[in-house]
């Protein structure tokens, strides 16, 4: 018996790309035979999947001795019918939807970027050092500046690193960056336990938490605050370049095939890098923003999982900006529903995280229809 | 004892932890599919572990269902990714995803629950030896079964039939079906199998090494279990000293600390994860040439 099988075709290493050719591939042939359906059909297999997912996650809460039924329309009524919560969901809505976008930039090249939640910690670390250094000594606008420069620079900086050791050393960047959330949440956490930390806090160790100039201030009477603003008018501009910017086509063109666009003339390793510097940026805004706007300290835990709660989302809207943009909010609205089922029903917080995986599960699930209908990019 | 043969032994224990996942994603990526879910199989291994444990009271009863539990969690991958043709990224972490919620919406109740510990055993003779004895030879059973495993796993991959095809099928599966094989069935069986001992590994932490269940306690192992097949080049011998390597970096972290060196703990907490990411760096370039390639199709697409 042999102990070697046929080597890999002639390995290129062209600056860490595969050469990308499409040899006859026997499967598609196979599943071509599906490829004539119709809209209605699509559209009744996706609603089967989200009904599907409704269905697997009330049979968990009844597991868990509840009612599903009740469960769900407590869901309902508590997010999208008190004004309380709907607060609580935009507030939420920040970072997620800006590492979201951390998500979809780098993915627009083919990058998967799974540090979303180590790029909001180094942000808000960024911001919150500067922000306590800086005291009450600067008016609220200059110090938010300073501070969002700052977060962004961190995260940037962050995403980066696995951007670059991605294109310089043909590392993985879907590996890195997942290294990358626990090296920045180890660091935080040495933040606030050592030399940030607030000698007044009781219990929990937290950093000095910003003084009350650079809070930043909420509108029109209501919990929102002006990290919402921020955010969103960062989504559209997040928008318009992916849509309309050159940079954001040259992306597009890298991600559908990064050999054609060296063929191009594109500097193929400097755009994903760049997408990947962008995604970090955002995501670090969006841990400035959380702790500018609602935390003020850094504590453990200041994440939760918002960061992989936005990979999700970013997979849900395929990557697309604007569609990208309401996942996070829809799934930032479920995050804030669960807050209420401790109390009526016994039932873990973190329950929503099963729904937040099922709702993803769903697409997925109907990727191999997607694929044969023509496939969207 | 000294605090180097300290960390050693800790690191055997702390390792196998990496190792059995690991030796697992690298069957499953023998066959074309990467597994970052392999972090919630492993998730599910210790719940599902400890808690039969726990009602069984008996830990290799729990050890089984352990298994059974990844197998399951790599199940749903293998049907997302084989069957339903979704992205292999994205399907392994909503896979830990799922498994992170559904472990701490179940595990609450099994939190600082006590179970039978995995009785440690020295072997005759092999553990008599000098100083290696005590590093390599007197640890409970899951160690000795990881050992086991590497010379099983470099068996299959390079001496047996089935092992041959494995391999084919993460390089050409169009070759493995035009020569009457089934591709899609080997990389199922694959991936539930190399689940299966990420559950293990699961189980090796949450009823042997840490005995106890507490939420997100694999704390990214699973993770780091693909960065060290990702940096081993696939090669079952190499992921038992890359995984060993982690396994003694976490020790170390806690032999340094019981020496009275202050040193903050959270730094030395990112110490392995610092060292798996140079050293995934370090050896990329060379290892991805050797990447199956169906693999490597999968690592780089997105979308």
């Amino acid at each position: 018996m042999s102990d070697t099988i046929a080597p890999p075709m002639q390995e290129q290493e062209t600056d860490g790309q595969k050469p990308s050719w499409k040899r006859p591939q026997l499967f598609d042939l196979v599943s071509k035979k599906a490829g004539s359906d119709s809209f209605l059909k699509r559209l009744a297999w996706a609603l089967g999947a989200y009904v599907g997912v409704l269905v697997i996650f009330g049979i968990v809460v009844e597991i868990k001795g509840a009612n599903a039924f009740s469960v769900l329309s407590t869901m309902i009524h508590e997010t999208l019918l008190r004004s309380d919560s709907l607060q609580q969901a935009a507030l939420r809505a920040v970072p997620v939807t800006l590492a979201a976008l951390a998500v979809a930039i780098p993915a627009r090249a083919g990058m998967v970027n799974v540090g979303g939640e180590g790029q909001l910690i180094v942000g808000a670390v960024a911001a919150s050092g500067i922000g306590v250094a800086l005291g009450g000594s600067a008016p609220g606008p200059i110090g938010w500046a300073v501070m969002l420069l700052a977060g962004a620079a961190a995260g940037g900086l962050w995403g980066g690193i696995c951007g670059w050791l991605r294109t310089g050393m043909g590392a993985n960047e879907a590996v890195t960056t997942l290294l990358m959330n626990f090296i920045a949440n180890d660091l935080m956490l040495y933040l606030i336990y050592q030399p940030w930390k607030d000698p007044h806090s009781s219990g929990q160790p937290e950093s000095r938490p910003l003084h009350s100039a650079l809070q930043l201030p909420a509108l029109f009477g209501s919990q929102i605050n002006l990290g919402v603003i921020l955010a969103a008018t960062v989504a559209l501009v997040v928008w318009v370049a992916m849509k309309y910017s050159g940079w954001g086509f040259a992306l597009r063109v890298v991600g559908g095939n990064p050999e054609a666009a060296r063929r191009a003339g594109l500097g193929v390793n400097r755009l994903m890098l760049s997408s990947m510097v962008a995604g970090g940026a955002l995501a670090g805004i969006g841990g400035m923003l959380n702790l500018a706007g609602v935390e003020l300290q850094l504590r453990p835990d200041i994440t939760a999982t918002f960061g992989y709660i936005a990979f999700l989302a970013s997979w849900l809207g395929r990557h697309d900006p604007l569609k990208v943009v309401g996942a996070s909010v829809l799934f930032s609205a479920i995050a804030v529903s669960g807050d209420g089922l401790q109390l009526n029903y016994g039932l873990d917080g973190t329950v929503t995280d099963i729904l937040l995986g099922l709702i993803v599960v769903a697409p997925l699930f109907l990727s191999k229809r997607r694929l044969v209908s023509g496939g969207t990019r | 004892m000294n605090g180097i043969e300290q960390a050693l032994i800790g690191g055997v224990d702390g390792g196998t932890a990496i190792l059995l996942p690991g030796l697992g994603e690298l069957v499953s990526q023998r066959s074309g599919v990467v597994n970052l879910g392999t972090e919630g199989c492993m998730l599910a291994g210790a719940l599902a572990s400890y808690a039969a444990a726990v009602d069984f009271h008996s830990a290799w009863v729990g050890v089984v269902i352990g298994m059974l539990a990844g197998s399951l969690c790599g199940g749903l991958h293998a049907w997302l990714v084989v069957k339903r043709k979704a992205d292999q990224l994205a399907s392994g972490l909503v896979i830990w995803f799922l498994a992170l919620g559904v472990t701490s919406v179940f595990g609450s109740s099994f939190i600082n629950k006590s179970v039978p510990p995995i009785a440690i055993w020295k072997i005759p003779l092999l553990g008599s030896i000098p100083w290696v004895g005590r590093i390599l030879f007197d640890h409970d059973g899951l160690v000795y079964l990881s050992f086991v495993l590497v010379a099983a796993v470099w068996f299959l991959l390079y001496r047996t039939r089935m092992g041959l095809t494995l391999r084919a099928t993460g390089e050409r599966p169009e070759v493995v079906a035009a020569t009457g094989g089934h591709p899609d069935r080997v990389k199922f069986l694959a991936v539930m199998l190399g689940a299966g001992l990420a559950g293990i590994g699961g189980a090796q932490l949450s009823v042997g090494y840490v005995d106890n269940w507490f939420n997100d306690m694999t704390n990214g192992y699973g993770f780091v279990a693909v960065a060290v097949v990702l940096f081993a080049a696939w090669r079952p011998v190499t992921v038992f000293l890359g995984s060993m390597m982690f396994g003694v970096a976490l020790a170390a972290a806690s032999v340094i600390q019981a020496h009275g060196i202050a040193v903050n703990q959270y730094l030395l907490d990112s110490l392995p994860y610092v060292i798996t990411l140079i050293a995934l760096v370090a050896f990329s370039r060379r290892g991805s040439s050797q990447a199956p390639e169906g693999l490597s199709k999968a690592l780089t697409s997105s979308g």
